[in-house]
């Protein structure tokens, strides 16, 4: 149990930073990205074909995080334009569909042109003991910099002028545009930040398990699960949750099966919105 | 320092304030007295650029803003309070603060002015904005504006939801502002705590402007006497 419990720590932290990008957008913005898991694989394919070219793991790296980076630029400047001319709940539909096009678009690529490629970072030396399980040393480098990422945005949103006022858009749009600040510039910084976020977590995971061009769909389910049971716009609230789902999810993918798993994800994050509409740590409407 | 001429604003077309015009001067203190419904919010919410207009021209320091989205507005020196405040619930009271000076730091001999004026935010700067009583909540409303030094500040009734001592102090406060050279535009159904507080104002009924003249005259109108003094 010990063992699974762990391995559902790793797993849950990486789909906590994975869902606070994909929360953050929709809570200051009122955007669903359904394109959030291509912008993963994208970074992820970056920095293997730059390792390919010959280019070193670290400048790879920086690669894969300016591409996951530029392509949140990139849908704030085009697909997205129309989506902010619209509010509230046509502005959620129409995000949707004009993301998962661009989803449908990348995975299209990616298939045709490069079927069998995956990222794995492998990461050297044998397995650490912890609590008496053997932790593979992967797990244990892409958990620290997982939470050193979290540390970060904690940092960024507690402390700094700016992170203050990305919080107070998603707390009051009105209020925040009443002390000067222009609502559309958080969400296009924000939309950086969820595709630097999400290719960091793409290539941690790669440290775990390959990622390959066909995963980009499976990350999106999985970070809308997370946002959902956490609740929108909470960051902490994605962390809790992708903590408590990604140990149910290896518990129940060891004892149950894991085809089944995701059902279960998917079970409690429909029993969650039952008893609590707004997530676990969610703004009450 | 403000000059509204002409404005009409409202929803989807149906105006609710049509052709208003009217002035604030440097370093007075204007009211805009109505009964709910009148359209003070409209009007307020619209010059200071919370939502479109449909015709009319507002100059703010000869400089046209009608039009001019609200962030836009609040840099060029208009602080604005809105009925609803809009703050920030789950942000402490420093938080708002320093927000308020926004994009500068804070200037701390501004903060402390803010402070000075408001003690009771002073003793809660950690607490939750969402946790605070209204008479807080409308404390630091103001505070928050206060912060980014505005030339000009507008309140769309600042007394909404305060027991009657509490919006005496708020009242007290917009004084103590008033007398450090402060210019307030306010927007009030509580109409004789207003008419003490300001040195001219106007009447709007309907969306239109009725009367207008400095508070001692509007206090001897039989008709303000009847409709907002309870005088019969």
């Amino acid at each position: 149990m010990t063992a699974q419990i762990l391995d559902g720590i790793v797993f849950g932290l990486q789909l906590g930073l994975l869902a606070s990008g994909l929360t953050l957008v929709y809570g200051l913005g009122g955007v669903l990205n359904l394109a959030y898991g291509q912008m993963a694989v994208i970074s992820a394919m970056v920095v293997l074909f730059a390792m390919d070219a010959g280019i070193s793991l670290w400048p790879a790296v920086g690669l894969g995080l300016l591409a996951g980076g530029l392509l949140g630029l990139f849908l704030d400047l085009t697909i997205l334009r129309p989506v902010y001319r619209l509010r509230g709940e046509a502005r959620v539909l129409l995000s949707l569909l004009l993301t998962l096009g661009v989803a449908f678009i990348v995975d299209g690529f990616l298939n045709w042109r490069f079927p069998l490629n995956s990222l794995s970072l492998h990461v050297g030396g044998g397995a650490v003991e912890i609590f008496g399980v053997p932790m593979r040393r992967g797990s244990l480098v892409a958990s620290a910099i997982t939470l050193v990422a979290f540390a970060a945005l904690f940092v960024f949103f507690r402390y700094t002028t700016l992170g203050r006022a990305v919080r107070s858009v998603i707390e009051d749009e009105e209020g925040a545009r009443l002390v000067g600040i222009d609502p559309r510039r958080m969400l296009r910084l924000i939309l950086v930040l969820s595709g630097v976020l999400a290719a960091v977590v793409a290539m941690t995971r790669s440290m775990v398990a390959p990622v390959d061009v066909q995963s980009g769909f499976s990350i999106t389910v999985f970070a809308l699960i997370v946002t959902v049971v956490g609740g929108l716009g909470s960051v902490p609230g994605a962390l809790l949750a992708g903590v408590i789902l990604g140990i149910v999810n290896s518990i129940a993918a060891t004892h149950i099966g894991t085809f089944l798993s995701l059902i279960i994800l998917l079970g409690a994050a429909a029993v969650t919105i039952l008893i609590r509409p707004s997530g676990l740590l969610g703004v009450k409407e | 320092m403000l000059e509204v001429s002409s404005y009409s604003a409202g929803y989807q077309g149906n105006d609710v304030v049509h052709d208003v015009s009217f002035h604030v001067d440097v370093g007075e203190a204007v009211m805009i007295i109505g009964s709910n419904g009148a359209g003070k919010t409209t009007l307020f919410r619209s010059i200071c650029g919370l939502q479109p207009k449909t015709s009319g021209e507002v100059l703010f320091q000869e400089e046209d803003i009608a039009g001019m989205p609200a962030q836009r507005i609040v840099r060029r020196g208009l602080g604005f309070v809105p009925a609803e405040r809009h703050l920030f619930p789950r942000m402490t009271v420093q938080e708002h603060l320093s927000l308020g000076a926004y994009p500068k730091r804070p200037d701390p001999e501004t903060m402390s002015i803010v402070l000075d004026l408001f003690p009771r935010l002073a003793e809660r700067q950690r607490q939750h904005a969402g946790t605070m009583s209204g008479g807080e909540q409308q404390m630091l409303a103001v505070g928050r504006a206060l912060m980014s030094r505005p030339r000009l500040l507008v309140l769309d009734e600042p007394t909404t939801g305060l027991a009657p001592k509490l919006a005496r102090e708020a009242y007290e406060a917009l004084g103590v502002l008033r007398n450090q050279g402060l210019t307030v535009l306010v927007a009030e159904q509580q109409v004789p705590l207003a008419m003490a507080f300001s040195d001219r104002g106007y009447v709007l009924e309907n969306g239109l402007i009725r009367l207008e003249g400095t508070s001692a005259e509007l206090a001897e109108n039989p008709d303000v006497r009847r409709a907002y003094l309870g005088v019969t």
